[in-house]
């Protein structure tokens, strides 16, 4: 490290660089009206979700306090209260939480799944690849769903840690499979074959040669999945098969509206949380799809 | 294509071992077996007779025994029982079958039937706002979770409008058989299978457009527009019939959606189909039922993807050379 | 002699059948032999899908032989572990057809280039730079290009750019796979060349392979004919250009197009000519399956597929 010292004229080095495609898809997003809409709503919801809720105190929001059972929104209660009395707001803050934090967790998990199994499976092919498509295309034909609330009911223990393990145990299968077409196809490229003659070794030229190539790929399809990963978690937690209680999840304020009380005349409580998921997911899934054609159309560009 | 569908359906049978060990492995772990419903029904069995009855049932055999005494049953259409409703799981699960099939029927037909004229209408004359409002409409469905689309249907059109019922899936007052039970059927259906097509028909607009759009500009499409076919014609013979048979085909792909879409849209707005019995069946542990019904839209799912890997190889030959 | 290839075949499996069983093989390289002297070049000339590219990349360890022996300096390279054949990484080179898709486009200049010496050799970043620096001006490209991305250059640049990243670590054998088909006519002999300057530098030794044989006159020494992966005919430039013997050579020869239009005429003549000596000698070239027959030594340095 210290021979950088005397790197000539780092300014030149660095207006020389041509921009790598990170940047060059930050930039199409952010010419992109719709996107860019999309991601300064999205950053101000989760400034003000993580912000509030170093602040709120969790204890006070989860009081039960039998005398303000379903009230109206007011000054107190932003968003009223909930059957047990608790404010909708407090819990509106504490559900996005962790509503977007356990889908990022789910993505992040499946993705680093689906990268490995993909590169490796699209890579080496052979037996290798043959084992793991037999066994992802078995997982893609199980009736998702259903599975999961039946792990989710009979699991020993239950917790945020095992809900994130049985989505991901699912939901890696459709990222491996992507990955695993797009390695196929950058393996044939002669440019992999040099690094093997080049004497590079395997896992050097997966890890830097390809997966470099696969970036922008992997970029939308995380950011799609986010979205899909929350609206299923809020989903299920809808259900009662999602979050535990200790949880409690944007899905947990729209379960209320089971109540058809709730759902007919005390809006506050679940609607918030319902448009909440909708404007978050809405916002994701823009990002998502301007991303989508900026990656492509690099990929047009050659 | 004799020989793949062969080969298709040969891969087909380990998937199907595969589900079923899976399931029986996951009814094995859930609490409490076949006897667990007879203890329901006669709390004060003594422990011997019950220690006799559980033997005369099998269940001190071997696992694998047990689990081709589980195939051999369900194979014969023997279930188990129910203990929460006393009867066996088949029984219940037919008279339930019919709504959910009446619910997911309807969600196709709608689907196509929004599907079709906005994919098209989108496709063909792209950029126009009308096309504009289309792409809008199928964005934000694409990014809507159904079950808040369903509820929102809910809460606008059952109880705050009063359009629909708002649960159930018949009048209990009318008569079976009499046209003003149909009616009333049909009443109940429109809510929720316009909320599960309105959101399961974006992925067939936008397949539609696109592909509308690709056909558009290709060669046989330009010599029929040269050779001074109309519009209308070159729309409804070339580019179309080209674009419905690979929609068609999509069909077996879609029961996956269905079946999870059921189990939201079921609980919803309270319609007595599969779905909420089976969240229901969770609910009180009642794990006969809630097997059999993993089961069943396992095989579902398999056949589903079966029927559509076979109907897009027959569309698409390219899709044999796997 | 630098390497020795004896009875090198490739076979590839042909799945058919309901089970997918092997039900063929595709003879992609079917019993080669041939050997190249130190400094030399030995062009393999033939027609598309004869297994040009497949015996290059076997004897390179890019795909595995079915049969036969790869000898380098006396080592037989396809007995090798992986880990036995590194060292000889570095002896062996490859320049590649396709110049875009030879170099990964998410990498700059500096590290396509220093991808051999990180693999070989421990140098600090300041050396490494300066060795690929002066690398590239060797092949006449500017020593500030080192931080540029490979699609900032034209086709001829990037082939230069794929030979600077091959001569790294001085190899004695360059295997060039088509170097210049993909290249602009223009630009073709500006890299031929210089190909030629290099190989004068550096002491090389060039199995260039090639489907144009004014390319391969330009450039060979020796030259194999192949056909249907197997050797038709093998000699010097002289003797294969000026007394071709098997008919496919004779009929290769007749197929260049002659720059000089008065020619033409004879040239339309000559070809009908080879292509009816063609169609009545095929047997006597051929064997019942079409195969052609193994080399047989007409003089020292010519050999001919004949019965
Ligand atoms: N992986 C493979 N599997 C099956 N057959 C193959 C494979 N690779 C090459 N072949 C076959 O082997 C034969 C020789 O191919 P090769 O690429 O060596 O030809 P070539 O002489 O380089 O042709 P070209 O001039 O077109 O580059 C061809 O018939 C080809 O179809
Ligand atoms: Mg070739």
């Amino acid at each position: 490290m210290k021979i950088e010292v005397n790197r000539p004229a780092p300014v030149d080095i660095a207006s020389e660089k041509s921009p790598s495609a990170l940047s060059i898809m930050w930039r199409e997003l952010v010419r992109d009206r719709l996107a860019l809409v999309s991601l300064i709503i999205l950053s101000v919801i989760l400034l003000i979700v993580y912000g509030a809720s170093i602040f709120l105190d969790q204890e006070e929001i989860v009081k039960v306090d039998f005398l303000a059972i379903h009230s109206p929104p007011s000054a107190e209660h932003w968003l009223g209260t909930d059957y047990g009395g608790r404010d909708v707001f407090g819990q509106l803050i504490i559900g996005a939480r962790n509503s977007f934090t356990i889908g990022l967790a789910i993505t992040l998990i499946t993705g680093a799944i689906g990268l490995v199994v993909g590169l490796v499976a699209g890579y080496f092919g052979g037996w290798i690849d043959n084992v793991i498509m037999r066994i992802i295309d078995f997982i893609l034909v199980l009736p998702f769903l259903m599975l999961v609330i039946v792990f989710v009911a009979i699991v020993p223990k239950y917790n945020v840690a095992t809900f994130i393990l049985i989505m991901s145990a699912f939901l890696w299968t459709g990222k491996a499979r992507l990955i695993r077409a797009k390695t196929l196809a950058e393996r044939e490229l002669d440019y992999v074959s040099a690094s093997k003659t080049l004497g590079t070794p395997d896992w050097k030229i997966i890890l830097f040669q390809i997966l470099p190539n696969l970036s922008s790929i992997i970029i939308v399809n995380l950011t799609l999945n986010l979205a899909g990963n929350i609206g299923i978690e809020s989903g299920l937690t809808y259900l009662g098969f999602g979050l535990p209680e200790s949880t409690p999840s944007l899905g947990t304020l729209v379960s209320y509206a089971t109540n058809p009380d709730v759902l007919q005349n005390k809006w506050w409580v679940w609607l918030p949380a319902s448009l909440l998921i909708l404007v978050m997911m809405l916002c994701i899934n823009f990002i998502g799809q301007a991303l989508k054609r900026a990656a492509d159309a690099r990929q047009r560009l050659g | 294509m004799l020989k793949f569908i062969l080969r298709r359906i040969l891969i087909m049978i380990p998937q199907l071992f595969l589900l079923s060990v899976l399931i029986f492995l996951l009814a094995k772990a859930m609490p409490g077996d076949a006897l667990t419903g007879q203890l329901a029904a006669n709390p004060k069995m003594d422990p011997q007779t019950l220690e006799e009855m559980r033997e005369k049932l099998g269940l001190n055999d071997p696992v694998h025994i047990q689990y081709i005494r589980w195939v051999k049953n369900m194979l014969q259409g023997d279930l188990g029982l129910s203990y929460t409703h006393q009867q066996p799981v088949t029984d219940l699960l037919a008279g339930r079958v019919g709504n959910t099939v009446l619910l997911s029927a309807a969600i196709l037909v709608l689907t196509y039937l929004i599907a079709i004229p906005l994919g098209v209408v989108s496709g063909r004359w792209t950029n126009t706002w009308a096309d504009k409002l289309i792409v809008g409409y199928s964005y934000i469905g694409y990014a809507t979770p159904l079950f808040i689309f369903a509820l929102i249907m809910l809460f606008v059109f059952g109880f705050h409008l009063g359009w629909f019922p708002t649960g159930g899936s018949v009048d209990i007052q009318v008569e079976e058989g009499t046209l003003a039970y149909y009616l009333s059927k049909l009443n109940h259906l429109m809510l929720p299978a316009l909320s599960g097509a309105l959101i399961n028909t974006v992925v067939t607009i936008q397949y539609l457009r696109s592909e509308i759009i690709d056909t558009k500009v290709k060669d046989f499409v330009k010599t029929a527009r040269a050779k001074g076919v109309p519009e209308r014609q070159i729309y409804w013979r070339h580019i179309l019939r080209n674009s419905f048979l690979p929609i068609a085909a999509f069909l077996g792909y879609e029961i996956t959606g269905l079946i999870g879409g059921s189990v939201f849209l079921e609980s919803i707005y309270s319609y007595p189909g599969l779905g909420q019995l089976f969240l229901q069946s969770i609910m009180q542990r009642d794990y006969s039922v809630v097997t059999a019904l993993v089961m069943i839209s396992g095989v579902a799912t398999l056949v589903g993807t079966l029927l559509s890997d076979i109907i897009l190889s027959a569309v698409d030959p390219r899709i044999r050379i796997e | 002699m630098l390497l020795d290839v004896r009875h090198l075949k490739v076979h590839y499996p042909v799945r058919g059948g309901f089970f997918r069983r092997v039900v063929d093989y595709v003879k992609a390289v079917d019993d080669v032999s041939f050997s190249l002297n130190q400094g030399e070049t030995y062009g393999l000339v033939g027609e598309s899908g004869c297994g040009k590219t497949t015996t290059g990349r076997t004897i390179i360890g890019l795909i595995r032989a079915t049969a036969g022996e790869v000898l380098f300096e006396g080592t037989d390279l396809t007995k090798l572990s992986r880990r036995q054949f590194h060292p000889y990484r570095k002896d062996i080179q490859m320049i590649f057809q396709d110049p875009y898709s030879s170099l990964n486009p998410r990498k700059r200049v500096l590290d396509i280039i220093a991808e051999p010496l990180r693999n070989f050799e421990k140098l600090s970043p300041h050396e490494e730079r300066k060795k690929v620096q002066s690398m590239l001006e060797r092949v006449g490209l500017s020593a500030d290009s080192i931080y540029k991305y490979p699609h900032e250059f034209s086709g001829g640049q990037r082939q230069r750019i794929g030979i600077a990243r091959a001569l790294m670590l001085n190899p004695k054998l360059i295997i060039a796979d088509e170097p210049v088909s993909a290249l602009d006519v223009s630009v073709q002999a500006q890299v031929l060349n210089f190909m030629k300057d290099i190989q004068q530098d550096y002491g090389l030794t060039y199995l260039f392979i090639s489907h144009d044989l004014g390319i391969i006159r330009h450039m060979c020494d020796r030259i194999g004919i192949m056909y249907r992966g197997r050797l038709v005919e093998e000699g010097t430039s002289e003797d294969i250009f000026a007394n071709p013997q098997h008919i496919y050579t004779k009929r290769l020869l007749s197929a260049i197009p002659n720059a000089d239009p008065r020619e033409r005429g004879k040239q339309t003549a000559l070809r009908r000519e080879v292509e009816q000596e063609y169609a009545q000698a095929y047997s006597r070239y051929f064997d019942e399956t079409g195969r052609a027959y193994p080399l047989k030594p007409i003089s020292p340095t010519h050999s001919v597929a004949i019965p």
